[in-house]
């Protein structure tokens, strides 16, 4: 059969590394003005004309707090005979204690997979892919999540498998035993992917090794989770109160409604409410740092510094001015390092932004071992560049016109709109966030787009992380300041 | 297990007929050739306006000439290159400096070819002169203006894909957006320029060096593919060979273009808020001039009978990867089917028999994954094992472990609860991909250019609901057979000769 996906990532190559992501966008467009003579030559592209975009039909997303305090919402998509949920629990792995890194993560695995109070977990697998239905858990940086998919049809067997895993999971032995058997394998492994080890290192240096955002899971912190500390963690974050259920596809909303209320009307746990997320550490971790690896033809590099919040004032003129730096192909860093220096196929900038702590501006670029120095110093050029002089008129229009008119995009699925909704909710913003959020990055002028790189961008507290083999470098790395060595070790367990 | 259970499968099965789904899709589908022997396949979603477009050239790294591999690649590369309109501050000036490039080139190479015989000085001399010839038709390049003209006017997923069998070209714009579509992507297949060439190919060579060079995986399936096939072009990298890559010239694209962009093999589909009337306007006018040309010739080069067992082994630090592969038949073969299950059957979700018996039950493994069609379909190749030793655990231990599940599985016949649960999994695959304006439109062509015909995407679960117990263990029992079997994996390289070299016995290195 043609056009199964499997997940080796082998096979394809591509002319991009990353789709570039343009955020969103609507159009004003000219009328469409038919060349009555019908000329068959060619027009120049200029010279189309484009008939307004249609409007966007923004479904109603219906929402509603059940009796024991969890909110539902739930939008109606009557195109394929299937029915969708998930449910979003605040909590997250910035809860872990410091000496049982993996807490979080692993009760999110063993909530499915160790089965439910009346049901193992391989009794849940069959049943469900019996009727190709699935419910899946998993406890990310800062929010859980329990989701369902079945056809319409199985609808309530899924619904009745999802309940017991949302609220009756059992944490079975050799399912946790097994699960950590995963995460150890997991550990052994992350030093042979260089790519990965530099966003680790990145992050880790960024946010503070010795913080809930920057440490990592080690044999001993795996090693010291017990059953009772994944009941104890699932009992204090999985209350009805703390759990927001979005549920979309093809069913009756009014129907749906009852049939949850009824099925979660046993459901009456409640806990203190879940206090807020740490903050994250507001300090410039400055450095050169390499990881030594020996068998890569390139050197892997991620660097940058803190990115912002989606609510700061300045992040429509900071996208802007990320986007300009290195994002696609116009983006000065991907015409000068890849399409002027051939020295990468992989290079992209972005503005890290997160909903509820700051994220991570990065620079990320992989180049062959010769070409190490001659890339970052361009690179840092061209930082310099955006926080010197103002951008043209060209860029500025050319990366508003990307992010505008793809924002319809952001409304081209059911599924997407009742996401942001859900997101909004979660994280405390207004509803109307991305129309505000377009009409702001429309406003955005050149002297925005300098300020921000002035007063945002510290390439002098750059973090630059390098995982590559420095006998192959030619100029050493040392010709652009002091070098850190990173010692990549993994700590045995205890 | 419960009759009920077994109740609610074979009700399934009758609810969603493929034929139904597809009665019910076909309304919505509208399909088309051009004189000149282009096919569109139009499929409306009026959801939302937006509208996915896909182009499948039905030629890829396979079709690549001896010496040349890496050029259908670069030639998807180039493709966003522009056009002689777009890109340009002045064609005609650009072109000539373009030529002057290829007459530059053609010296050093002429004196490059007089082997050790060649002046060195002189050869200098000659680069420098390439070189000098290179950046002065630079001065006229408006660099990344096509993708830009996408990106621009709210293009997402712009991108392009090379595989062994095809070469596609991708993304979506907003439904008013549709003639641009049209005007750039006739224009780039219709007067394609080979503007930085050269530039390039030093992109593609770091590409190579991170996909391949820089990863233990890709360096392993590298090696594996090249010592399962040894006549098929199939061993070839889809990135192309690092030394071929290095040289090709312009002239290369040139006579791949020439040869398999023939309009007759290439397929088109757009899916989403458009109007099929409209397309075939827009169709006729933008992609009606493209000449009609003989379509390529078929690849005769078959992959002569594997007379016993091959390893290849990688030495890499990393922690070990092993890849074990079976030859198999073609994607036309009749037992097609039966492979898409036995995958499956094997690694399927969690119950997957082979996935449970090593990663749930023994342990042995952290990852396994099946592919029914490695590395590509068109012509006959391998069903894969991918297989992630968990901590602990060798790759000897693996391969005995998958030899052992493979051994029960194909003991017993498959139980008729695990043949209708994959069979519906199968068929509520189909259904839930058809909401994606640019996942739809890949299927379309890419079961048009396998095929003959999109509605393979459906009737191919006829195929399978047809599949029985005995086919599965039949060709299990066939196929999965030591003598054709291919083993590759990785070994640190310090481990001393003996235990994990010599480990899987019997098998030639």
């Amino acid at each position: 059969m043609r056009g199964r996906v499997w997940g080796l990532g082998v096979g394809g190559w591509f002319v991009v590394a990353v789709a570039t992501c343009a955020l969103w966008a609507q159009a004003p467009g000219g009328s469409r003005q038919q060349s009555a003579s019908a000329s068959l030559a060619i027009p120049s592209v200029k010279d189309l004309k484009f008939p307004p975009l249609k409007p966007v039909e923004i479904p109603a997303v219906e929402t509603v707090t059940l009796p024991n305090g969890m909110k539902v919402f739930l939008l109606e998509d009557h195109e394929l005979p299937v029915v969708n949920g998930s449910a979003r629990i605040r909590t997250g792995n910035l809860f872990d204690p410091p000496d049982k890194v993996g807490l979080a993560t692993i009760t999110g695995m063993v909530m499915r997979t160790g089965g439910t109070r009346t049901k193992t977990g391989d009794q849940l697998d069959q049943e469900l892919e019996n009727i190709a239905a699935s419910v899946e858990s998993s406890i990310d940086e800062s929010s859980g999540s329990v989701g369902f998919s079945a056809l319409k049809e199985n609808t309530d067997q899924v619904l009745a498998a999802f309940h017991d895993v949302l609220t009756e999971p059992e944490f079975r032995q050799n399912k946790i035993d097994l699960a950590k058997n995963e995460l150890r394998s997991g550990i052994s492994r992350r030093n042979d992917d260089a790519h990965g080890i530099a966003e680790r290192e990145f992050t880790d240096a960024v946010y503070g090794k010795d913080t809930p955002y920057g440490w990592e899971m080690e044999y001993p912190t795996v090693n010291r989770i017990t059953r009772d500390d994944m009941a104890a963690f699932y009992k204090r974050y999985f209350f009805p109160a703390n759990v927001m259920l979005a549920v979309w596809g093809d069913f009756n909303a009014a129907g749906m409604k009852t049939k949850l209320a009824n099925l979660f009307a046993d459901w009456k746990v409640t806990e203190p409410a879940v206090p807020a997320f740490p903050p994250v550490r507001q300090k410039a971790a400055p450095g050169l740092y390499l990881a030594m690896k020996t068998d890569v033809a390139q050197t892997f590099v991620v660097m940058g510094q803190l990115g912002g919040e989606l609510r700061d004032k300045d992040y429509p003129a900071l996208e802007v001015m990320s986007d300009i730096l290195g994002g696609g192909f116009r983006s000065r860093l991907f015409q000068r390092v890849r399409t002027r220096m051939g020295d990468a196929y992989d290079i992209d900038a972005g503005w890290g932004a997160n909903y509820d702590h700051p994220g991570l501006f990065r620079i990320t670029v992989s180049t062959k071992s010769a070409s190490t120095v001659e890339t970052l110093k361009a690179i840092n050029e061209e930082v310099q560049k955006m926080r010197t002089s103002e951008v043209t008129d060209d860029e500025l229009n050319t990366a508003k016109q990307t992010a505008l008119n793809s924002l319809v995009f952001a409304f081209d699925t059911k599924s997407k709109t009742l996401g942001r909704v859900l997101n909004y909710e979660y994280f405390g913003y207004p509803k109307d966030f991305i129309q505000q959020y377009q009409k702001a990055l429309a406003r955005v002028t050149k002297a925005d787009v300098l300020r921000v790189a002035k007063e945002r961008l510290n390439p002098a507290a750059f973090t630059v992380v390098t995982v590559g083999n420095p006998m192959q470098f030619g100029q050493p790395l040392e010709s652009l300041g002091p070098v850190k060595a990173l010692d990549l070790t993994i700590p045995e367990a205890k | 297990m419960g009759k009920s259970r077994l109740a609610a499968v074979f009700l399934l099965a009758s609810v969603l007929l493929p034929a139904q789904i597809l009665k019910e899709f076909e309304k919505k589908v509208t399909e088309f050739s051009l004189p000149n022997g282009l096919h569109f396949i139009v499929a409306e979603r009026h959801e939302a306006p937006v509208v996915s477009f896909h182009t499948y050239v039905n030629a890829g790294s396979a079709d690549d000439p001896s010496g040349a591999t890496g050029i259908a690649h670069m030639f998807e590369h180039m493709a966003f290159k522009g056009t002689e309109a777009i890109g340009t501050t002045n064609w005609p000036e650009e072109r000539k400096s373009l030529d002057a490039i290829e007459a530059a080139y053609d010296r050093l190479d002429a004196e490059q070819n007089k082997g050790p015989k060649a002046d060195a000085a002189k050869v200098k001399v000659l680069n420098g002169q390439l070189q000098e010839a290179i950046d002065k038709a630079e001065t006229y390049v408006v660099p990344n203006d096509y993708p830009r003209l996408i990106e621009e006017n709210g293009g997402v997923g712009m991108n392009a894909s090379t595989d062994y069998d095809a070469t596609q070209y991708f993304y979506s714009l907003p439904s008013n957006r549709i003639e641009l579509w049209f005007l750039l992507e006739s224009q780039r297949f219709l007067h394609p320029v080979f503007r930085e060439f050269y530039k390039e190919r030093d992109v593609v060579q770091e590409e190579n060096r991170m996909r391949v060079e820089s990863s233990p995986q890709g360096l392993l399936l590298q090696d594996f593919t090249a010592t399962a096939f040894e006549a098929h072009p199939y061993r070839n990298p889809p990135g192309g060979w690092p030394s071929d890559t290095a040289n090709l010239r312009v002239r290369d694209a040139q006579a791949f273009y020439a040869k398999y962009y023939a309009p007759g093999n290439i397929v088109m589909a757009i899916v989403g808020d458009v109007n099929p009337m409209e397309a075939r306007r827009l169709a006729e006018r933008y992609f009606g001039p493209l000449p009609k040309r003989p379509l390529p010739p078929l690849l005769h080069t078959e992959e002569p009978p594997q007379h016993g067992p091959k390893t290849a082994v990688v030495d890499s630090p990393s922690q070990p990867l092993l890849v074990v592969g079976y030859k198999r038949p073609n994607e036309l073969d009749k037992d097609d089917p039966v492979f898409d299950l036995i995958s499956e059957i094997l690694a399927g979700g969690r119950t997957g028999v082979v996935y449970k018996s090593l990663v749930e039950d023994k342990q042995v493994a952290l990852e396994l994954e099946t592919a029914d069609t490695f590395p590509d379909g068109k012509y006959p190749n391998l069903f894969l094992f991918f297989i992630a030793p968990a901590l602990g655990h060798t790759v000897d231990e693996n391969l005995k472990a998958l030899e052992e599940a493979l051994g029960t599985f194909e003991a017993q016949k498959v139980d008729a609860q695990t043949l209708a649960r994959v069979k519906t999994k199968e068929r509520a695959e189909v259904i839930r991909r058809l909401d994606n304006n640019p996942g739809l439109a890949g299927l379309l062509t890419a079961n048009y250019a396998a095929y003959g015909d999109w509605r393979k995407l459906f009737t191919s679960l006829d195929d399978l609901d047809k599949v029985t117990a005995d086919d599965v263990q039949r060709v299990a029992r066939k196929y999965f057979a030591t003598s054709s079997r291919t083993v590759a994996y990785t070994v640190a390289p310090s481990t001393p000769g003996g235990r994990a070299r010599g480990g899987v016995a019997g098998e030639r290195q």
